[in-house]
């Protein structure tokens, strides 16, 4: 419920939008001495607005369509919530099962749940299966070694993020946020046609009449659903986040947001890594907020460093192990031999697996040898 | 802040003045991203980068930028010989572009580099200059020939030093990308490479890229600089070169006999790249610069 139905004075109600109070979720957790102090009234006053607000949300607390606090749902209900969560493709069916995504309703529900774990690490990004409903959020951090596929993978989670509902997709929008400079509009037109194309095979397969939205989607329609920004310095990418806040409020229709990479400007400059930790950690949970408020899931993608450790070399994601902890779900992508692998190397909620996958013309794919691994095992 | 859009960002290709290497990598090397070239000495790097800087200056219509280019050159001395020697041809095959008397080599602004300090002085100062040079033929491509050079010797190879040489990577990387993307600039750097000893694919047993092992003049060889250096760049292409001895079988009147001719082979391969797919193409180096070959 929107604050401008409560009924208070406009004047009070303008000093609550211009503080940026908009709904009445953002006024459940605050105390009568804090508003007076923000909005600058009497304190009897703020104690009145609170409970004005407090009585506006009695009757919708109880249908649970709006809990005001966090976990007032019942597991029973977050469990039905949950079974109608969609997931995005990633185009590879390998993939898609690891990740859970389609099958494992109830791991995805948690994983959704769980999303007050952000997903921090990107090394690689591949593909993600996310959860997306009422309230879940996916929070994912993909990681991986450059020219694993970690950019292919995220375009191609903001082509299929648009795949309309009627295909079994979100019908959603993207937001992309590129700070390495790797996205090439050419190869996410490739994608966007591969993905029209393929529907259109699903379409005929099944004999159903989506004649019409077949019609309807253009590559062109895909490109332009995806907001793309360009960001060149840790400030920028540190302001971009904090207005997503409102850009976001004003395309509810955005299902994702994809960070390629999250890494790549917090890698100079930050002598002090206490601060780097404090800045990123900030990030992270500006994210998963943005992820809750909106419900939509946040794929972010990680490059990968060699750590020293007792003189030997290991590989890991970037920027240290604190990072790690705040994100739910972590994928790894690797090389075996001559294929590009994922792995869950964190979740809560999916076993470890892992998959082969194939970058290729048309975008991520299953790997053209994984019916003889299938074979083998 | 507002998104672009996609569909008026369309990536802007300048070409390599070779019709089958610029269908190969799609239309040539792209703007607003740095393209990395990673050889051995004597492979063609510099060739690429001498080629690229004149052909940059060719009108948009026939695929090049109309503009002018800046050459850091950190490797000594700046082969001027070649370049006017490229000039000549460059300035014969494509007279009707340019005016009489006018010289291509104009339009290239070369600065050479000492240190990777040096290199950041320049970059801060590179802004200004091509914001300057608006008002005559904009500078679209900067070409630092190479970044390995400024590495190699100065720093050691502890822990401290290791992070410092990473961190300054980044810095220069994302210097790079920055100006890039303000001017739409193409970025070329070219890059050396290492030995590798040992049984493993890559240094520690880690793979980059679309191959295991890249192979040249015989030896497994990998980029110099890490992987820290090859997060900073978009694209990377790697040159090899082969020495393929083929025997040709002369028929002669009085039997056979074997003659055994050694050949060069080079070739260009796609180690990674957002837009292109795992592919490699053989090229020669001319006297009129480096073509693709098809075969």
């Amino acid at each position: 419920m929107e604050i401008w139905r409560l009924p208070i004075s406009a004047s009070q109600r303008g000093k609550l939008i211009s503080a940026g109070y908009t709904s009445l979720s953002s006024l459940s957790s605050i105390s009568s001495s804090d508003l007076a102090r923000e909005l600058k009234v009497s304190e009897s006053e703020a104690m009145n607005i609170l409970n004005v607000a407090s009585h506006s949300r009695g009757p919708e607390t109880s249908n649970a369509s709006c809990s005001i606090v966090e976990g007032a749902q019942s597991a029973w209900d977050m469990l039905h919530d949950e079974e109608s969560l969609m997931h995005i493709t990633t185009s590879s069916a390998d993939l898609d099962n690891i990740l859970g995504g389609g099958i494992h309703c109830k791991e995805v529900t948690e994983i959704g749940w769980s999303s007050l774990s952000l997903i921090v690490n990107s090394v690689l990004k591949y593909k993600l299966t996310t959860a997306f409903g009422s309230e879940s959020i996916i929070f994912m951090l993909i990681g991986g070694v450059p020219g694993i596929g970690k950019t292919q993978l995220g375009i191609q989670i903001a082509v299929n993020v648009q795949i309309p509902n009627d295909f079994g997709g979100l019908g959603g929008k993207a937001v992309y946020i590129d700070t390495e400079g790797s996205f090439m509009v050419e190869r996410a037109f490739q994608i966007a046609e591969a993905c029209i194309e393929d529907m259109s095979e699903y379409n005929r397969f099944l004999r159903k009449d989506f004649q019409e939205c077949k019609i309807k989607m253009q590559p062109q329609d895909i490109l332009e659903n995806i907001f793309y920004f360009r960001i060149c310095s840790y400030t920028e990418q540190i302001a971009l986040i904090n207005y997503l806040d409102k850009f976001l409020s004003a395309h509810k229709d955005v299902k994702v947001i994809v960070v390629d990479s999250v890494t790549f400007h917090f890698r100079q400059d930050f002598d002090d890594m206490a601060l780097r930790t404090r800045v990123l950690s900030g990030m992270a949970l500006k994210l998963m907020n943005l992820a809750k408020r909106f419900s939509l899931a946040v794929v972010l993608l990680n490059q990968v460093t060699t750590k020293h450790t007792e003189a030997s070399l290991q590989l890991a994601l970037a920027l240290g192990d604190s990072w790690s902890h705040t994100c739910t779900n972590r994928i790894v992508l690797y090389w075996n031999g001559n294929e590009r692998y994922a792995y869950i190397d964190k979740s809560p909620s999916l076993r470890s697996a892992s998959a082969a996958y194939s970058v290729t013309a048309r975008g991520i794919r299953n790997s053209s040898s994984s019916c003889k691994r299938i074979k083998m095992m | 802040m507002t998104p672009q859009s996609l569909l008026q960002l369309t990536s802007q290709k300048c070409t390599t003045g070779c019709p089958i290497l610029d269908r190969f990598l799609y239309g040539g090397i792209p703007c607003d991203s740095i393209t990395e070239i990673v050889a051995e000495s004597g492979s063609g790097k510099t060739q690429i980068c001498l080629q690229l800087s004149l052909h940059a200056q060719l009108p948009v219509s026939h695929g090049g930028l109309a503009a002018s280019s800046l050459y850091l050159h950190t490797e000594f001395p700046f082969p001027f010989r070649r370049l006017h020697q490229l000039c000549l041809s460059f300035r014969s095959s494509n007279a009707h572009h340019f005016p009489v008397n006018d010289n291509p080599c104009d339009r290239i602004f070369v600065q050479s580099v000492h240190t990777a300090d040096h290199l950041l002085e320049i970059m801060s100062k590179t802004d200004p200059f091509i914001e300057n040079s608006k008002n005559q033929v904009p500078v679209r491509l900067i070409v630092i020939d190479s970044i390995a050079a400024l590495f190699r010797s100065d720093f050691d190879n502890t822990p401290f030093e290791l992070k410092r040489r990473s961190s300054l990577f980044f810095k220069i990387s994302s210097k790079l990308k920055a100006l890039a993307k303000r001017f739409n600039l193409a970025v070329l750097v070219t890059n050396q490479v290492v030995d590798l000893v040992g049984p493993n694919e890559g240094i520690n047993g880690l793979r980059i890229g679309n191959f295991g092992c890249l192979h040249t003049s015989g030896r497994r060889v990998c980029p110099a600089l890490g992987l820290a250096w090859a997060n900073c760049v978009n694209s990377r292409l790697f040159l090899s070169r082969n020495e393929e001895v083929i025997r040709e079988e002369n028929e002669k009147s009085n039997g056979q006999s074997c003659d055994f001719v050694k050949k060069k082979m080079r070739k260009l391969y796609v180690v990674f790249a957002p837009h292109l797919p795992e592919s490699s193409c053989e090229f020669e180096i001319t006297r009129e610069g480096l073509f693709g070959v098809e075969r």
